[in-house]
């Protein structure tokens, strides 16, 4: 653990988190999404859980933003709130 | 305006409460926790059995592997019930089957093009995928069967796979992936997952043991010993999770991009 | 410790390539040249920063027989690097193709020759 790297993570995270939730392009927030995904997958590899870092990777920073693309492109991209 | 001072009132009380929750955690890395130093009274720590007996009960030099496959198998079982669950909610929402005049059928999509591989336009994007599919599906079944000694298992090489199908519908066209991997077959795929997976604990239910409790499995796999027994039935369980998230991956982008038709993806 | 040092001039190359990578999405005017600076400069500062990994790897070898499974990992990030290679300029390639569908127009000085031929009128 170093104690930086995961402050700088961590603080990353929390402003990807909140714009994703603010931004009013629903394609962006996808894409947000997926960054939180792969700054979890880079805090947790940091501290030695590999196994969950890689199904972080895989499902989190890969698949689900597919999947959350592929619905966008369906639905509408602007978002009502 | 209302709704969004409920849903922040909500947000703050259900923090608040989980902070609550976590106050009386111990620290993180505290060496005197339960969980590092045994309950009260100088009983073996659950942490310190794990690292202790896993290699000697098992033999599988990835704890984490051996932990979530074996020591903790009821778990991973119904976690792969609850993927299967999810694909089939998604499935029952979303699929729009045979019906002519179901507006969702006739809707033209503006600005589409066909992605196919003879397309001169899509030859790069489509040369590479093919090139790089086998490779994801290889290294996808590295990590099946590598999960004992390196980071790995069902889960992540499950996605791979399922990760592999979707680039294959995403570069060239969802039918063409859908030509490779039916419908039919991933629901059937799915299914037979979660059944190899409570097969291998009805079955050691039947030898006269609990519910996955691989060691009495060693007479029907030939191996040395119950060691090596629950080893390989770990793999044959990875396995069974890995057919069922692959599948189910890809029925829920099949799903999501044709809006249930199957017809054209993304 | 000359393989340190020649690790460390790849790695230190490597990401002075991501910051002007890094740089080029920020300040280039449109589209197309912002995806340029994204796809070359990711993908040999990349490239660059994993084959100084790999270097790096060689620093505890002394003998074949003992230190092989270090030549393993080097095998492993060699074959990242390469997929890097193949795949990072395709993504850009497909994002690119992808913003000309959309007629993402590109941002030409007043005066000087458009060079997009016929398909200059889809905008």
């Amino acid at each position: 653990m170093i104690f930086a790297f995961d402050f700088i993570i961590l603080i990353f995270m929390v402003v990807a988190a909140i714009i994703s939730l603010k931004v009013k392009d629903l394609l962006s927030a996808s894409m947000i999404f997926g960054i939180y995904g792969f700054l979890i997958c880079l805090l947790w590899a940091e501290m030695g859980a590999v196994d969950v870092a890689f199904t972080e990777a895989a499902v989190g920073a890969g698949v689900s933003t597919v999947l959350l693309i592929a619905t966008v492109y369906n639905t509408k991209r602007k978002s009502s709130d | 305006m209302l709704s969004k001072v409920f849903a922040t009132i909500a947000v703050v009380i259900t923090g608040g409460l989980l902070l609550f929750g976590v106050y009386d955690f111990p620290s993180f890395g505290d060496p005197n926790s339960p969980p590092n130093a045994g309950a009260e009274g100088g009983g073996e720590s659950v942490s310190q059995y794990f690292i202790t007996h896993t290699y000697k009960d098992t033999k599988v030099p990835n704890l984490v592997t051996a932990v979530l496959a074996d020591y903790r198998g009821y778990d991973t079982m119904f976690e792969t019930v609850v993927v299967f669950a999810a694909g089939i909610a998604i499935f029952c929402i979303m699929r729009v089957v045979g019906n002519a005049n179901d507006p969702r059928q006739k809707k033209e999509r503006e600005g589409m093009h066909s992605f196919t591989y003879g397309d001169h336009n899509r030859i790069i994007i489509g040369t590479t995928c093919r090139v790089i599919v086998p490779i994801i599906q290889l290294f996808g079944l590295y990590v099946i069967a590598h999960g004992h000694y390196s980071p790995g298992g069902g889960f992540q090489g499950g996605v791979l796979l399922g990760a592999s199908f979707i680039l294959l519908a995403l570069s060239s066209d969802l039918n063409s992936a859908l030509k490779r991997f039916s419908e039919y077959n991933y629901f059937k795929l799915a299914a037979v997952g979660i059944l190899i997976y409570a097969g291998f604990g009805l079955t050691s239910q039947f030898l006269g043991e609990n519910f996955l409790d691989y060691g009495v499995l060693q007479p029907l796999l030939f191996t040395d010993g119950p060691e090596m027994a629950r080893s390989h039935s770990m793999l044959g369980v990875e396995i069974g999770v890995a057919f069922t998230v692959m599948a189910i991956m890809f029925s829920i982008y099949a799903n999501l991009a044709s809006q249930g038709t199957l017809k054209d993806g993304l | 410790m000359i393989v340190s040092v020649i690790s460390a001039i790849f790695i230190l190359v490597g990401i002075v390539f991501f910051a002007g990578a890094a740089i080029g999405i920020i300040r280039f005017p449109d589209f197309y040249t912002r995806t340029h600076a994204a796809g070359k400069g990711d993908t040999l500062s990349s490239l660059l920063v994993i084959t100084g990994f790999a270097l790096y790897q060689l620093n505890g070898f002394e003998s074949f027989s003992e230190d092989w499974p270090i030549l393993l990992v080097i095998l492993k990030l060699l074959g990242v690097s390469i997929f890097i290679l193949f795949t990072s300029p395709t993504a850009t390639h497909a994002l690119m193709d992808a913003g000309w569908e959309e007629c993402s127009k590109p941002k030409i000085k007043e005066g000087r020759p458009n060079h997009l031929g016929d398909d200059s009128d889809q905008f």
